[in-house]
């Protein structure tokens, strides 16, 4: 099962789901998306982030009712936390979890 | 030597979308369809290289036991393949059922004689007539070097 996030606008009272698939990630790399580039531009790319999540279950919904929301929702930074998280699991998925080299290499952090 | 991390140059990064357009056929390959790899819930993938993997094993393992039933088929014709056989020589019959899969089978079968006395017997006798044609064969082969004849010398001139 995939992440996703469930928006509620209490004042229309519709309910979104938010989710990325990879028709979704493409479409947005082809308006422009660029993931390492949400540091740089985050005032332009944190907003497509969040249309972004929106093509795989409401496709048609109009893009000022999406900004209006966008505009609206509190704690944005753990919002785009998630958003980040979501967007790169199709991505994640792609790569093997590799059983056979468990224990082979070993790392750690310091923070 | 040693320096290639400091002088290599940045590589081509590929988008997202390029990664996917390259893993695209894989998945096809396997069974995923174009829906289910652009539109549906991003992590199925999971589960099809999964599934993938087990229907690998299974065609691993059907191989193998393939394997083992012509290896069983082969001992079973073996007697009558030798070259010294007796007459009358027969292979010994060939299992009558597949081999048990499931612990039902598996139990039932080992509940069962694996063979019956006289079969037993049967293989034993002809074990012991194929060990005698060698040991007779090599006998006579030494006995030819010796000197001595095939017929083993009894036709030999008296004059000499």
């Amino acid at each position: 099962m995939g992440k996703s996030i469930t928006l509620t606008d209490k004042r229309s009272g519709k309910v979104y789901t938010l989710e990325f698939n990879r028709k979704a990630i493409e479409t947005m790399e082809r308006q422009g998306f660029v993931p390492s580039e949400i540091t740089d531009k985050p005032a332009t790319m944190l907003p497509m982030l969040f249309r972004g999540a929106f093509i795989m279950h409401h496709p048609t919904v109009k893009r000022d009712v999406v900004d209006a929301l966008y505009d609206a929702i509190p704690d944005k930074t753990t919002l785009i936390e998630k958003l980040v998280d979501m967007y790169s699991e199709p991505i994640l998925s792609l790569i093997g979890d590799s059983e056979a080299d468990e224990g082979n290499v070993e790392w750690g952090a310091n923070f | 030597m040693g320096s290639e991390l400091l002088i290599e140059e940045a590589p081509h990064t590929k988008t997202c979308t390029e990664q996917f357009y390259e893993v695209f056929p894989f998945y096809l390959s396997i069974g995923m369809t174009y829906d289910l790899f652009w539109l549906k819930d991003a992590t199925l993938v999971k589960s099809f290289r999964k599934a993938y993997e087990m229907q690998r094993e299974r065609a691993n393992y059907d191989a193998w036991l393939q394997g083992a039933y012509i290896y069983d088929a082969l001992c079973a014709v073996s007697p009558v393949l030798h070259a010294f056989a007796k007459k009358g020589t027969k292979p010994i019959p060939y299992p009558k059922e597949p081999y048990g899969m499931t612990t039902k089978n598996l139990k039932q079968s080992s509940e069962q004689p694996a063979k019956t006395e006289a079969e037993l017997r049967e293989i034993q006798a002809l074990n012991a007539s194929a060990k005698f044609a060698s040991f007779v064969t090599q006998w006579n082969k030494r006995f030819e070097n010796k000197g001595g004849g095939v017929d083993g010398g009894y036709n030999r001139s008296t004059t000499d």
